[in-house]
């Protein structure tokens, strides 16, 4: 069996010109409506003075993070991590309970909001392009860059590519491939050049956020057990102390139970 | 002490009936609508909040406060302290309505409310919500078995309330375990935020956080209730067993307040406490009603041995740590930044729960008054259990 090769995009925020033609792909490709979208590209805004001007943007789309949150937090197992990168969500087992949203530390799912029982709402977010990578192709959004902002290659590859990119000019990016390590690492690369918090990506460990919830998870079933044992273990002994001191108390008064019985 | 309820049959509707009723419909209408066009019609809910008011007051308030159940079960059943036996049935209806509220809740919540029961078939081991939904619906049928001998004495199957009687010890306990379990789970739900929840919350103890502020608010429920319906249902009230109730209470606010703040201290998180603004306004209200009023209430004894003391004290600690539970689980979460990242449909930044959205809640509220009304109408839920006492 050959090994299989995980699958990453790398961003470029200094190539990248904001012209949006990743959004109309992905919505003719995965037949969106515009007025939702799975991919978006938000700018940050000219900042400084006059002749120093700059301005920076951000394609935001699913990291498919290698430990995804969303994966740990849905109850009904809908999502899935393929070996080779994508983070996929299946409508079928969705109960639309919304915790994914909540675990998601980008803020990546989002919701059906104008759709009721018989439409159904569901969860929607990038799928990879599952159904052009499976023939070979790249996804929507990387094949439509004009700029090469977006690429999509092997993920040792493209970390590799990317930190070729940071020593050969320092003074063009901060040096930090974003995606690296961050939430336990992601199929998602980012380069660039303002602080990564400013294209609004949160600053996080690279323990996932989920780690916690995991460990507590793991208590439950002997926590459980050895709860249910100390409860009947109680019961059994605060019933025997009763009793025995029911029988002493009877013992001193032998009169008493036989009156009783006789009622 | 005997307490002698004169049950009419005869179904006359009082004010407050029609207005209960009327409060179910227009939920029932808003419900409709919801199902018909979608969450987005009825609520303010957006991608920025996926989860607010619903989630903060149905399931976070509305689990806590039907947390009486367990321990009055434990307390009589577990620990034979008979003589808390008359507040069993009152707590054990509580909880049961409570936890059917949470359910009725969820189905307008959840965006496929017909694949609720998927949770009994899909597993994902590693999600904390599918624990809770699990021990949910099993404690929910718990309640139901702990319940049916009330019914069944109501309808006049002695035979059947003494049959379940004889084995109610394996429920008790596997009530209580459920209820420890996902009290305590409802915690653990936020774990999963660190990024998002503000720091002062924010922690790996919060599941044990929850489970003691949980005995706190049942604690409090059941005083309420007790008081409460001593007043509407004009029958007597078993004060001394609520003063002892309360006199548990410091205790409990005294731990929790211990563990809340060496946690602080130890994670580092105390720096917090005077300097982040309405973060800080929030915790420290909810820390001095919710927990520093109550202690200072019912550490006198004149308060609690007062009807109006004890209903006073409770409904504080109630107001406060309800105020816990909506902060964990909205104002202290912030979700990502919209603005920077999310212009197109995250467009909607600032939350506040429309009035449909709060109306569907008040109507499911207002049918588990009524049903409780009902209950207690038509069921010996307050009476004492004479015959299962004689040997």
């Amino acid at each position: 069996m050959t090994e299989i090769k995980h699958k990453t995009f790398l961003f470029d925020a200094t190539r990248c010109i904001d012209c949006r033609a990743c959004m109309v792909a992905c919505s003719v490709e995965n037949k969106i409506p515009m007025n939702k979208t799975r991919i978006w590209v938000a700018g940050v805004g000219l900042k400084g003075e006059y002749p120093n001007l700059e301005r920076a943007s951000m394609v935001y789309h699913c990291m498919h993070c290698n430990e995804p949150d969303c994966l740990s937090a849905c109850p009904v197992g809908a999502y899935s991590k393929r070996l080779d990168g994508p983070v996929i969500y299946d409508p079928k087992k969705c109960i639309g309970c919304r915790y994914c949203m909540n675990a998601c530390p980008f803020g990546v799912p989002h919701f059906d909001w104008d759709k009721g029982l018989i439409e159904g709402a569901f969860i929607d977010k990038c799928t990879m392009c599952t159904q052009r990578i499976d023939i070979g192709l790249e996804p929507a959004c990387v094949a439509t860059c004009p700029t090469e902002a977006l690429m999509f290659g092997e993920r040792e590859e493209l970390l590799k590519y990317a930190h070729d990119r940071l020593t050969g000019q320092p003074v063009r990016y901060i040096n930090h491939v974003y995606g690296e390590t961050e939430n336990g690492g992601s199929s998602y690369l980012i380069l660039s050049h303002v602080p990564f918090k400013e294209l609004g990506l949160p600053d996080l460990p690279s323990q996932p956020v989920k780690e916690v919830s995991e460990a507590v998870m793991g208590l439950t079933i002997p926590f459980a057990l050895g709860w249910g044992a100390v409860l009947t273990a109680a019961a059994a002994g605060v019933h025997m102390y009763n009793q025995k001191k029911e029988a002493d108390a009877q013992k001193l008064e032998p009169s008493e139970p036989q009156a009783e019985e006789t009622k | 002490m005997k307490v002698q309820i004169t049950v009419h049959p005869r179904f006359h509707l009082k004010p407050l009936v029609v207005i209960l009723l009327a409060l179910m419909g227009i939920a029932f209408v808003i419900a409709m609508v919801r199902y018909a066009n979608g969450i987005g019609a009825v609520s303010n809910l957006s991608n920025s909040y996926p989860w607010a008011f619903w989630i903060s007051f149905d399931l976070f308030t509305g689990v806590a406060i039907s947390s009486g159940a367990f321990l009055m079960a434990a307390v009589v059943y577990i620990f034979e302290l008979k003589e808390f036996r008359p507040l069993v049935r009152p707590s054990v209806l509580t909880g049961f309505l409570g936890y059917m509220m949470v359910v009725v809740a969820l189905l307008v919540d959840l965006g496929h409310p017909e694949r609720i029961w998927y949770m009994m078939i899909h597993w994902n081991h590693t999600s904390v919500l599918l624990e809770i939904g699990i021990c949910v619906m099993t404690y929910l049928a718990v309640l139901a078995i702990e319940f049916a001998p009330v019914v069944f004495e109501g309808l006049k199957w002695q035979k059947f309330a003494h049959f379940i009687h004889r084995f109610i010890m394996p429920f008790v306990i596997l009530g209580v375990v459920l209820s420890t379990l996902h009290q305590s789970s409802l915690g653990s739900l936020l774990l999963i935020q660190p990024a998002k929840l503000y720091p002062l919350w924010w922690t790996p103890i919060l599941p044990i956080l929850f489970f003691i502020s949980a005995i706190t608010i049942g604690l409090s429920m059941i005083i309420f209730e007790s008081t409460l319906s001593a007043r509407y249902f004009q029958r007597g009230l078993e004060i001394h067993l609520l003063e002892k109730l309360a006199k548990a209470i410091p205790i409990v606010l005294a731990i929790y307040l211990v563990i809340k703040f060496s946690q602080l201290t130890f994670a580092g998180d105390i720096k917090y406490l005077f300097t982040s603004g309405l973060m800080s306004v929030l915790f420290w209200a909810e820390i001095l009603i919710g927990a520093v009023t109550p202690i200072v209430l019912f550490s006198i004894k004149r308060i609690r041995q007062s009807a109006n003391g004890l209903l006073f004290g409770a409904v504080i600690l109630l107001l406060g740590m309800i105020m816990n539970r909506f902060n964990v689980s909205w104002f202290a979460v912030t979700h990502p930044d919209p603005i920077t990242f999310m212009p197109i449909f995250m467009g909607q930044v600032t939350y506040f729960p429309s009035l449909p959205e709060v109306a569907v809640s008040i109507g499911i509220f207002s049918a588990g008054i009524l049903a409780f009304g009902l209950a207690v109408k038509y069921l010996p839920v307050f009476e004492e259990e004479e015959h299962h006492d004689t040997k």
